[in-house]
């Protein structure tokens, strides 16, 4: 299968649609858009492979990553995303008992990837 | 400076009497007749934090803060000599409004009711059709100042032009204890805000102790400010600083990392992590360098709690809008990342922190609605809430409504 990712994280490619997302707003909107299961298996492919996935980008400097790597980076950030909710919250896709988080105004997330 | 106490176990009510032991009134939660007069006694009588000194960079740079708490908006301005001045956002011919975003970049502020014109120093330099006004003084109708002054990249500002006293005088001690960490080098900004439908001291209070943790971290943070020697995330270190007051919030050197977060500590600097960055700390912060350090909580008063640690700093403000309505700011800095993998490791614990200030916050609109009930006099505080105590207590030394009311 084509693969738009560096080569040794080709079976990650089908990840790539719903999480490779280049804002940390569109991350949160995934994340808060999806069920404990969908989260749950992210973490759980992601995991083992995170320590290579970051040695991997670390060849690169932050700003110029070539276009598989920013992808595979992006991928990354997700993981940063919604790997708290797996470890503390049992996948839910909302901090539970929290204020309402469509109210919390991430002054930052539309600029930062 | 005063000697150094790193005890978990002690009694602060025993350290510092003069604060008592009694239950501290929630009336002044609630009450409109003293929300107007911390207006006009404490935010339009003491210095206010407005934002870092990096936020305007170039000359003629702007922010407009809306300080409803001082029913004014002020422009904040870096001048094309390089000093950033305050000033009225408001037009000296009939009082509109004069800058309209919340900040930008100009040569000169052009109104947008008659077009007068004012540099990036405040002063009047054109208006249309001068010579049918009479005796107009441009020199004299400038826009109308407010203090400003900086600490460490920090700008505030006073309502009264020449405040009776500086910025420095008004820190103090607490200034210049905090005065040596390098703000100024840890930009990566993230920055949150909502208005909680709350008071102002709802909000500042749920910040000012670690009673709460066990309850509404137990899940984010279930052992990083709690460990065997301090169950109950006592505070190993209390001071007070005139109105403003301090503490040091308790970190679990034997904290266990949650797998994801052991991947972002081998990758970067994180908030869990203690690390070779405790260099970074002023000096007389945690000067025995306890191992069992989490992070120093100080409360600028009245409405600023600063945050420091190794490797990264944050702060929490609240603006009053009225009795009921806050708007409350966030900010996290971090150093900026240079590799990948640092950037991926600040991005997981920001996360964790957004999700712990989701927990914070989730309290108070419900916590208001049930005190705007009256049928709850009073708060019960214990002896880890002993910053609460301080607050209220300088409050009233501002505002003076029981002096003239009588008693709670």
């Amino acid at each position: 299968m084509a693969t738009t990712l560096p080569k040794p994280f080709a079976d990650l490619e089908v990840f790539v649609a719903d999480w490779s997302l280049a804002t940390q707003r569109e991350r949160e909107r995934q994340r808060s858009a999806s069920t404990a299961g969908e989260l749950t298996t992210l973490y759980q492919v992601l995991l083992p492979r995170l320590d290579a996935m970051l040695e991997y980008l670390n060849q690169y400097e932050l700003d110029r990553l070539p276009a598989g790597a920013k992808r595979l980076f992006y991928l990354s950030l997700s993981f940063a995303e919604i790997a708290p909710f797996v470890e503390c919250y049992k996948g839910e896709p909302r901090v539970p008992n929290s204020f309402d988080e469509s109210r919390f105004i991430a002054v930052h997330a539309d600029r930062l990837p | 400076m005063t000697t150094a106490i790193f005890d978990v176990n002690k009694r602060w009510s025993e350290e510092y009497p003069e604060l008592g032991t009694d239950p501290v009134p929630t009336e002044p939660c609630i009450s409109p007749a003293y929300f107007e007069l911390e207006r006009e006694r404490v935010f339009r009588k003491v210095w206010l934090y407005v934002g870092r000194e990096e936020e305007i960079p170039r000359p003629g740079d702007y922010m407009v803060r809306n300080l409803k708490a001082c029913r004014t908006s002020v422009i904040f301005i870096r001048g094309q000599d390089g000093t950033i001045r305050g000033f009225h956002n408001i037009c000296s011919h009939r009082g509109n409004k004069l800058a309209w975003e919340e900040r930008g970049s100009c040569r000169n502020f052009a109104c947008k009711f008659h077009g007068w014109v004012y540099d990036t120093q405040g002063q009047l330099v054109g208006v249309p059709d001068e010579a049918f006004f009479h005796n107009l003084d441009k020199a004299a109708n400038g826009l109308i100042p407010v203090a400003t002054e900086l600490w460490q990249g920090f700008l505030f500002v006073h309502m009264d032009p020449q405040p009776a006293q500086s910025l420095a005088d008004y820190l103090g001690e607490l200034g210049q204890r905090m005065g040596s960490f390098p703000y100024a080098d840890l930009t990566a900004r993230y920055a949150y805000q909502t208005e909680i439908r709350c008071n102002w001291k709802v909000a500042l209070d749920a910040f000012s102790e670690g009673y709460h943790v066990n309850v509404i971290h137990g899940q984010s943070y279930p052992d990083t400010f709690t460990g065997k020697n301090n169950p109950m995330c006592h505070l190993p270190e209390v001071r007070f600083y005139g109105p403003h007051r301090s503490c040091i919030v308790y970190g679990n050197p034997k904290h266990k990392p949650s797998p994801a977060a052991a991947v972002a500590y081998r990758f970067g600097e994180t908030v869990t992590k203690r690390s070779a960055a405790q260099d970074q700390l002023p000096p007389e912060v945690n000067p025995t360098r306890s191992a069992e350090f989490g992070f120093d909580l100080d409360v600028i008063f009245p409405n600023l709690i600063l945050h420091v640690l190794p490797g990264m700093w944050f702060t929490h403000q609240f603006w009053p809008l009225d009795v009921d309505r806050t708007l409350w700011e966030g900010r996290a800095y971090w150093p900026p990342a240079t590799t990948p993998g640092e950037r991926f490791a600040q991005e997981f614990n920001n996360t964790v922190l957004r999700n712990a200030w989701l927990e914070d916050t989730g309290t108070m609109e419900a916590t208001q609605e049930a005190l705007s009930s009256g049928v709850k006099t009073h708060f019960h505080l214990q002896e880890q809430e002993i910053l609460i105590r301080h607050s209220y207590k300088v409050l009233e030394d501002y505002v003076g409504f029981y002096a003239a009311n009588g008693n709670a």
